[in-house]
């Protein structure tokens, strides 16, 4: 079921609720959204808006209480957490603000762990194609040291490659230029747009630097749980 | 290699202070195990090998006879004959024992039976009297049947066979006489009174290594003089302080008995099958039959009892680490929820990162058990080769041990099904922790 016969991820009026009783809150009221190839999509808005909430669930960690949600073409939201899982695995990549590698592994073995998960290819394989994702963001050379002596930019484009891992269709950020400084934080963002643009996946990175979302192709303004403003930027490449 | 177990594996190895001090108690609780069962084991096996070799694994001695009482009831249209049973009838003593020994030999599993005439008799010597439990053997059944053989360790074997009136004696009770090999001593029956022995027999106590002739009865007296031919010991006291072994027809003329077997001493392929056999003898054969389980209970269930202590005591050495081993995962889930949530973000299932953790376990416990299993081995030969004197109801200069891999196989289970608890709950915890409220906390 697609909703959209082009897009690689699309979600129709999702409606989401968190906490319980009298501190219950609609954080998602009828957000809908449509991620085509080679896009980079920019989530705007003050916090508390919904922006990570929206993000987790196109990224099937958390369940919408209403809504549609496909990707690459296949309804995805009533899916068990096997399923869930693996086409979490197959299909999305996720890049954090935090980074979030595994301090006890190398930045290689970072980059192999999903690639582990999907079993698809032999040891050398990984390596070789691990080795390759470090080269294109810039670490090859330092693909056997552990993680938790990278610097914080660094880090960050291990993430990227990791997220790359299984040639995911679409990268889904959280604010990942939030914890670095200004030249990282260029570098970053350059990297992901590049790739997602040279590889047509698609980017949807929720932002709170106005100076990013400028340079997404589109720029989604949410308030109070909804989509309340959607721009088209220019972009010249 | 499997993802989760890959993850697993790098997780234990980074937390070296966690995994030493989770390793070490489960090692030492496997090694305590194992050295503790093998010593408790090896004076339960140590006591058996010797009932078995002393008397075999089923005693048959008397014969019995069922008896019924006829009931016969009546009423106006018919009689009606039952049968009541009542209390066996025994008659001392095996009934034709040649045939009782063939008939027994035809059971598949019977390796040898020796018939014996057994009874108590007055033993003495210059230096005193004692009662002595006295059995008459078939030398050459008798050393099929049982280890007495191997328990010589004083004398020969031949020596005896070639003495009608030769005397095997038990080393506690020749040491309480002060008797030794060539030495005469003079036994009676106990029913009779000791007399003096006669001006003619023999003197009471030659040194070892003369060559005394074969004594005759004194006159007019119930002694019956022998000549010591060899010393043995079982290393279970209480036979190694009464018993004594002549020649059957040596034994009778002594004891005065009507019959030539008094029990049947019957060794068996495989002992278990003891009380099986014991019934279908009684069954068939019409004696009683006794197995060594039944005969021994109150000390096998004793040793048992006191092996069964011995193992929960140092199992719950093993518990302690599984409990130390639950709260080291426990901190290590709680320090672990980033990760848990960028690999659950990764497509990690739930069910991977809950066997994350329980490999985890599993890894500590099968190192444990390997390094244990080795600490149980080498305390189980050092202490085999500690010198002790035991002269309770076994007699050992070193410490019994025995070498069973059941041993190791229990103590690795308890110390798998102890780590395998201790981790599953840890484990089940961080399989449900929602990745969405860390990725949350941190990201917002």
């Amino acid at each position: 079921m697609s909703l959209s016969p082009t897009a690689l991820l699309e979600c129709r009026d999702l409606e989401r609720w968190l906490g319980a009783e009298e501190s219950r809150v609609h954080v998602l009221r009828g957000v809908s959204l449509a991620l085509e190839p080679g896009s980079v999509h920019a989530i705007v808005g003050p916090s508390g808006c919904g922006k990570s909430s929206l993000l987790y669930i196109l990224g099937l960690l958390d369940r919408p209480e209403a809504g549609q949600l496909v990707i690459g073409g296949q309804s995805a939201l009533a899916l068990e957490d096997r399923d869930a899982s693996h086409r979490r695995n197959e299909r999305l990549g996720f890049v954090f603000q935090f980074h979030f590698l595994l301090e006890d592994f190398t930045a290689e073995e970072n980059v192999m762990i999903p690639m582990r998960q999907l079993g698809r290819l032999s040891q050398r394989e990984m390596e070789e194609r691990a080795r390759h994702l470090l080269d294109g963001v810039g670490l090859r050379a330092k693909a056997g040291r552990p993680s938790r002596h990278l610097s914080g930019g660094e880090q960050q484009r291990v993430a990227i490659a990791r997220a790359l891992a299984n040639d995911p269709l679409v990268l889904l950020a959280d604010e990942p230029t939030g914890n670095l400084d200004s030249v990282n934080s260029e570098r970053v963002f350059k990297l992901l747009t590049e790739l997602v643009r040279a590889q047509d996946k698609a980017l949807l990175l929720v932002t709170h630097n106005p100076a990013i979302a400028e340079r997404c192709d589109w720029v989604h303004e949410m308030k109070d749980g909804r989509i309340v403003k959607t721009t088209r930027n220019t972009i010249e490449l | 290699m499997k993802p989760v177990l890959y993850i697993a594996l790098r997780f234990t190895a980074a937390r070296k202070r966690a995994l030493i001090l989770s390793l070490s108690g489960v090692v030492l609780g496997v090694g305590f195990f194992i050295s503790t069962q093998a010593q408790t084991a090896g004076f339960e096996q140590f006591f058996t090998d010797t009932v078995l070799g002393t008397s075999g694994a089923i005693v048959v001695t008397d014969r019995f006879q069922e008896r019924y009482a006829p009931v016969v009831k009546a009423d106006a249209d018919s009689m009606v004959a039952v049968s009541g049973q009542q209390p066996r009838k025994y008659y001392t003593g095996i009934d034709n024992p040649n045939m009782v020994m063939r008939a027994m030999r035809d059971y598949s599993g019977v390796l040898a039976v020796a018939p014996l005439l057994e009874g108590s008799v007055t033993i003495r010597t210059d230096f005193k009297d004692e009662i002595l439990k006295l059995e008459g053997i078939d030398l050459d059944s008798q050393l099929r049947a049982t280890s007495l053989g191997h328990q010589l360790i004083d004398g020969s074997i031949d020596g005896f066979r070639q003495k009608p009136f030769g005397l095997l004696l038990g080393s506690l009770i020749a040491d309480k006489l002060q008797v030794h090999i060539g030495d005469i001593v003079y036994l009676a029956g106990t029913g009779g009174p000791l007399g003096t022995p006669g001006a003619g027999a023999a003197p009471s106590a030659t040194p070892t290594g003369g060559a005394p002739a074969i004594p005759t009865s004194a006159p007019g007296s119930d002694l019956h003089p022998f000549t010591v031919e060899g010393i043995f010991q079982t290393g279970i006291n209480a036979i190694d302080e009464t018993r004594g072994y002549v020649h059957r027809q040596s034994a009778q003329m002594v004891m005065q008995k009507p019959y030539l077997a008094s029990m049947l001493i019957v060794r068996l392929r495989d002992p278990e099958r003891a009380p099986a056999l014991a019934m279908q003898f009684e069954k068939h054969l019409h004696h009683r039959a006794r197995s060594w389980q039944e005969r021994e209970r109150g000390n096998l269930e004793m040793l048992h009892a006191i092996r069964l202590s011995a193992a929960i005591t140092v199992s719950l050495i093993i518990l302690l680490a599984g409990f130390g081993i639950f709260n080291i995962l426990t901190m290590t889930v709680l320090n672990k929820v980033r990760e848990i949530a960028i690999l659950r973000s990764m497509g990690y299932r739930r069910a991977d990162i809950q066997a994350i953790f329980v490999y985890q376990g599993l890894i500590i416990a099968t190192i444990g058990s390997v390094v244990g299993c080795a600490l149980g081995a080498a305390l189980t030969f050092a202490i085999s080769q500690v010198p002790v004197r035991i002269r309770g109801p076994v007699h050992a200069d070193t410490f019994l041990v025995t070498w069973s891999w059941h041993h190791y196989a229990a103590a690795a289970l308890i110390a798998f099904a102890s780590v395998l608890i201790a981790s599953y709950f840890p484990a089940r915890r961080a399989a449900s922790l929602p990745p969405v409220d860390t990725l949350r906390g941190s990201g917002q």
